[in-house]
């Protein structure tokens, strides 16, 4: 667990549905790494580019946004994410930032294991980039 | 909008934040895994913190009480509080500022329960500067906060609801009876709609123009604003101050103002195209509902003599218009072929074939369909009346629609089929009469569409909020509908659905103003550079606007998705509550590197 | 030693807190009508919370279905009693009066914060039903996971009184002495929601399905489907083998003279499409099939949904199920009469097996008592205005929301629980004489 505490992985949810899902696996009484640190919008469509991208110089190691897919209330809000979360990668390249850093995904109220999935992949792809760097820095 | 003004002109810069910030132990439940005490101590060290504590209950009378006390005490401004979920508490402590005369809105609340202490078990060092750092997001998120009130737009108690048919009248009436005032527009010259065209109504056997006197009679007793022969012309304004423009026939035009609108539109017959099953080229296929109308005034009779001829063999053909499949079907003039099952046809089918049994006992009834579909209240007994009066039911598939083909001597028609009943054998009907089960369409409404931008899903009919749960409302705020104008309805169905836009209405009209989330964008004008590119995000009409070289909100319009926040390069726009400068200043916290040495935990 | 009794005054009382006693809440206390809302359950949102994903949206029905309930729990004009029974009403000089016990959890609710250490602590297993027996909970349990209010229930049938619970609760609200609480409530109208239940699934004897461990009904299969569900996964009960071919027998509990229930139950075509959709994502190589006398995919997107369904590959078979028996392995073995061929009838082998049970009604007045309403041949409570009022029945001021008056979906149901709002909101106004 050592590697995974030295971790920051940031979790966007949504109020309607990821959010409360973060509380399922909460009431189970689960466990994941607590690194993990999750924030609430109503809509991760809010967020702009830059918002990914400062996030990743903060020293965020990995960002997993939790969207309510098509439960999302809001019209057009999916597809423009998606659109976005794409413009992201893009950004991620130029600035030499492993793009599996980043990944965009559906979680509902009580998705617990596909919630815990993800955390899990993320920290395997965190340790992957970061072994890749330093095999490119050795 | 003098509500766009109130949220934006309340902050006062000059006001010292000052957060008063209570960590919950909830029992142990979260002081068992997360050090409450280390958490206090390092937020004490916070800027703008002034106050930290920690308590075995937040959530209890004394709990809140810290809170209350500090605030008319020690002039907290700001509050935190670390506990367990905001699902569970938030609007618990939202309701204790404002007993102690804060705004309820300068309150966060961070989960350190459900998302800490409950899922870090066995690592309470790492759980503690999880806290830390979350409940410290939480003091950057307040410390960015500005007072918020609720959005308050006026509620005109007058409704408009167009279409006079029975979905239409039974909203009306409904709405009438609350205290409202309504006006109902029908295109036509009377009230009633298709329930007019129809004889007696399945299960209850009651006379549909019986239904329909009792409705309209109950209208003009009640004095309501009825508007024959009249037309939409215009439709502008949002949700609880609509302006209507009402035509009339000799294209007057009548304005009405209302707080909600009641679309009950309802459906067309599908139209066979010219040939389908050989309508329009022979005079022996009709559809269902001008066969009921056909034999509606007939007498009881050995024989049923239709243009001279004797009919002993009459076929009914279902799903016509409806449940049709791409590649088999004649697309509609959309390109589109109707997909969907029109839910009435099968029982009012059966329904016709009893009746028509009780006239011409003598008739041999031949049924052709895909799947029986009596589904409702006594619809069943219809089909198992016809299957024992000798109703001679073929079952056909998409493969093997029914050929159609006209007699030699020209006064009837044989169908052929492969009948799944029989294994799939071939067989001919002969059939002197035919009467297609056509479904409904919408009717043509393009107009209210495009004027109001009303969405339609891929069957052309109306398309609710959401299927399951919002049934009767459009994604148009204060807009809701009734009966078939959403789709394939009964008389029954269509009543209910009307009942319940009518209770929709009731909740945005029943006070004289109507209040909403301040969850909604803003625009800093000061920053706005007029640059547009907002404008292509929002998908919700007249939300969002150009005036006087910068971007303006309509609060009443706007629900609050920050698509528009998103691109807008000088960040002019934000969320109410959610804006981007509050959420960068709790990046900063949870990245923080190291906690201080004296705020790392013991 | 029982409290002195609690007295309640409301515009309208609403008996039962399913979607459709929910929903007439919520459209009457917006309105700004005082509700008291009483649910015989632990939690509020009936059969719709227990399901997995919803047709023809496929939405998650928990996701659905907890805003509302936690909008009820919160809203300033719902007054909520759970794990309360409706004793009586009675009409009185044009009010409702109504004689109402709450059931002991044997725990003070207004101290307990939910935190299931006392559930932790205890050590008594026992069938769960939430999860329709597939599953287990403890004696002392909070019904499930997003049950609303997260408070627990104490079966004191079950309980070995150790204390273990009460040790471990921080608050100290667990109460082995706790009474039933009565209360009298006065209301101006009421809404009946009491729901459904399913037909036995032990009804139809051809089938066995009380003694055949791998043939389940509906609410077992929407369990195994539900990301939350006992097994976390569709595992067979009889060994948790992970099933190849899974069939569904369309009609075993409805359209059926010889089980009383002549009537379409509306439902169990699209329920079982769903399930079939569901399980076909979760095990692609299995082998699907419906036996079905007919489609009735009636409602909005319903017809497009069966279309998807049959081009996933599930297979539709328009035959007749004679009987059901089992192989040594537990197999149910189906005799199966096909209507599309003309061979003789055959018995074919499933790993598991669903019976697409009908729906009964769960109140019966004339069985049950609590207030006489009038119902009709199939025993749901009758509409005395079926066309153009629905939910109006035979006693003044009493209206009925969903299932209670016959079979429906969920949106047929919260479309009818719109219209008793209204029904009930100008009956209010009426009796006001405005």
């Amino acid at each position: 667990m050592g590697d995974h505490n030295n971790m920051k992985i940031l979790l966007i949810t949504t109020m309607i549905s990821s959010y409360p899902g973060a509380n399922t696996v909460g009431q189970a009484h689960l466990h994941y790494s607590p690194g993990t640190y999750i924030i609430r919008v109503p809509d991760p469509v809010v967020f702009p580019e830059s918002f990914y991208m400062r996030c990743y110089e903060k020293g965020i190691d990995g960002i997993i946004i939790m969207s309510s897919g098509s439960d999302c209330p809001y019209e057009g809000a999916y597809r423009r994410l998606s659109e976005r979360v794409a413009r992201v990668y893009v950004q991620m390249k130029e600035n030499g930032i492993d793009t599996s850093r980043l990944k965009l995904t559906t979680i509902c109220t009580v998705c617990k294991a596909a919630f815990l999935k993800e955390i899990n992949e993320m920290q395997k792809n965190i340790l992957q980039a970061r072994s890749e760097k330093e095999g490119v820095a050795a | 909008m003098e509500e766009e003004k109130n949220t934006q002109s309340q902050e006062n810069e000059s006001e010292e934040i000052r957060v008063g910030v209570y960590v919950c132990h909830c029992g142990g439940n979260i002081s068992d895994v997360v050090d409450t005490k280390a958490v206090v101590e390092a937020l004490k060290k916070k800027p703008n913190v002034k106050i930290a504590k920690d308590f075995v209950f937040m959530c209890s009378d004394p709990g809140q009480k810290l809170i209350i006390d500090d605030i008319i005490e020690n002039n907290i401004n700001r509050i935190v509080v670390s506990a367990c979920s905001p699902t569970l508490h938030e609007t618990t402590f939202r309701k204790a500022l404002t007993r102690a005369g804060l705004n309820p809105y300068l309150y966060e609340h961070v989960n350190i329960r459900e998302q800490d202490s409950w899922v870090h078990k066995g690592e309470n060092e790492a759980a503690t500067a999880k806290a830390i750092r979350l409940t410290a997001a939480g003091v950057e998120k307040i410390a960015r906060q500005d007072p918020l009130e609720p959005i308050v737009v006026n509620a005109e108690g007058h409704v408009v609801v167009i279409g006079g048919g029975v979905a239409g009248m039974r909203a009306a009436l409904a709405l009438f009876k609350r205290g409202l005032g309504v006006t109902l527009i029908e295109k036509g010259d009377r009230l009633g709609g298709r329930a007019l065209e129809l004889d007696k109504v399945y299960p209850t056997e009651e006379k549909a123009t019986d239904i329909v006197s009792q409705l309209e009679n109950a209208v003009r007793s009640e004095k309501l604003d009825v508007r024959l022969n009249c037309e939409i012309e215009m439709i502008e304004g949002f949700v609880g101050n609509f302006d209507v423009q009402i035509r009339d026939k000799d294209s007057k035009i009548d304005k009405v103002r209302a707080g909600a609108i009641v679309l009950a539109t309802g459906f067309d017959h599908y139209q066979p195209y010219e040939g389908e099953f050989g309508y329009g080229k022979s005079p022996v296929v009709v559809t269902l509902p001008e066969f009921n109308k056909l034999i509606a005034d007939m007498p009881q009779s050995d024989k049923f003599t239709y243009k001279g001829k004797e009919i002993k063999n009459l076929a009914f053909i279902h799903c016509v218009g409806s449940r049709q499949v791409e590649g088999v079907h004649q697309p509609q003039a959309d390109g589109r072929v109707n997909e969907y099952c029109s839910r009435v046809c099968c029982t009012a089918t059966l329904h016709t074939i009893n009746k028509t049994l009780d006239k011409f006992p003598n008739l041999n009834i031949f049924d052709l369909y895909k799947d029986i579909r009596t589904y409702g209240h006594g619809h069943e007994d219809y089909y198992e009346k016809a299957s024992k009066r000798g109703v001679t039911f073929f079952r056909y598939t998409d493969d093997s629609i029914p050929e159609y083909a006209p007699s030699p001597n020209g006064s009837g028609a044989t169908l052929t089929m492969k009948d799944v009943l029989t294994w799939n054998e071939e067989v001919s009907i002969p059939a002197d009469m035919i009467v297609l089960a056509t479904g409904m369409v919408p009717r043509e409404i393009s107009n209210l569409v495009g004027m109001l931008k009303l969405p339609t899903g891929t069957d052309r009919f109306l398309q609710e909020v959401h299927p399951k749960l919002r049934p009767v409302e459009l994604a148009n705020n204060g807009i809701m509908i009734a009966g078939t104008c959403q789709g394939p309805m009964d008389i029954t169905e269509s009543c209910a659905a009307a009942g319940a836009s009518a209770a929709k209405v009731s909740i945005l009209l029943s006070k004289k103003t109507i209040e909403m989330d301040p969850y909604v964008a803003r625009v800093d004008e000061a920053k706005c550079d007029g640059c547009k590119l907002c404008l292509a995000e929002c998908e919700y009409k007249g939300a969002l606007f150009m005036a006087e070289n910068y971007a303006h909100v309509n609060p009443a319009l706007c629900v609050g998705c920050g698509a528009c926040v998103a691109v807008c390069p000088p960040r002019a726009i934000n969320i109410a509550g959610w804006t981007l400068d509050q959420f960068d200043g709790m990046i900063d916290a949870i990245s923080m590197e190291e906690l201080e040495p004296a705020m790392v935990p013991a | 030693m029982s409290a002195a009794t609690i007295q309640k005054k409301a515009d309208v009382l609403v008996v039962g807190a399913g979607i459709a006693g929910l929903q007439a809440s919520l459209d009457l206390a917006d309105q700004g009508k005082q509700i008291l809302l009483v649910e015989s359950q632990p939690s509020i949102g009936g059969r719709m919370i227990n399901l997995s994903k919803v047709f023809p949206t496929l939405d998650c029905a928990s996701c659905i279905t907890t805003p509302r309930m936690a909008s009820v729990a919160h809203h300033p004009s719902i007054d909520l009693l759970t794990y309360t029974e409706v004793n009586k009403i009675e009409r009185v000089n044009g009010k409702f009066h109504a004689r109402i016990t709450k059931k002991p959890r044997y725990l003070d609710e207004t101290a307990c914060i939910g935190c299931k250490r006392c559930e932790e602590a205890c050590t008594t297993y026992l069938p769960d039903e939430y999860d329709h027996s597939l599953g287990a909970k403890k004696a002392i349990s909070i019904a499930f996971t997003n049950a609303i209010p997260q408070y627990p229930v104490l079966d004191m049938d079950e309980c070995l009184l150790c204390g273990a619970c009460a040790k471990a609760c921080p608050t100290q609200c667990i109460n082995f002495m706790q009474e039933p609480q009565e209360i009298e409530a006065e209301a101006g109208a009421v809404i009946m929601a009491t729901g459904y239940n399913l037909t036995e699934i032990s009804a139809k004897k051809q089938y066995g399905g009380d003694k055949y461990p791998n043939v389940i009904s509906p609410l077992q299969m929407e369990r195994l489907l539900a990301p939350h569900g006992p097994y976390g996964g569709v595992m067979r009960p009889s060994d948790g083998k992970i099933p190849d071919s899974i069939a569904f027998v369309q009609c075993a509990g409805s359209r059926d003279k010889s089980l009383g229930v002549p009537y379409c139950s509306r439902v169990c075509c699209m329920y079982a499409i769903k399930q079939a959709m569901l399980l076909s994502g979760s095990l692609p190589i299995a082998d699907i099939t419906i036996y079905y006398m007919d489609i009735r995919a009636f409602g909005k997107g319903y017809e497009q949904f069966y279309q998807n369904a049959k081009a996933m590959g599930i297979q539709f078979v328009k035959a007749k199920v004679g009987r059901i028996s089992e192989d040594e392995n537990h197999n149910p073995i189906l005799r199966v009469e096909r209507q599309e061929d003309c061979s003789q009838p055959e018995d074919v082998t499933h790993d598991l097996v669903m019976l697409s049970l009908g729906m009964v009604p769960a109140w019966i007045p004339d069985r049950d008592g609590i207030i006489p309403l009038e119902i009709g041949e199939d025993r749901f409570v009758r509409s005395v205005n079926e066309k153009v009022t629905p939910s109006l029945t035979s006693m003044e001021g009493v209206f009925a929301a969903g299932t209670m008056t016959g079979p429906k979906d969920i949106v047929d149901t919260i479309v009818e629980a719109g219209a008793a709002a209204t029904e009930a909101a100008n009956y209010l106004r009426r009796q006001e004489g405005r």
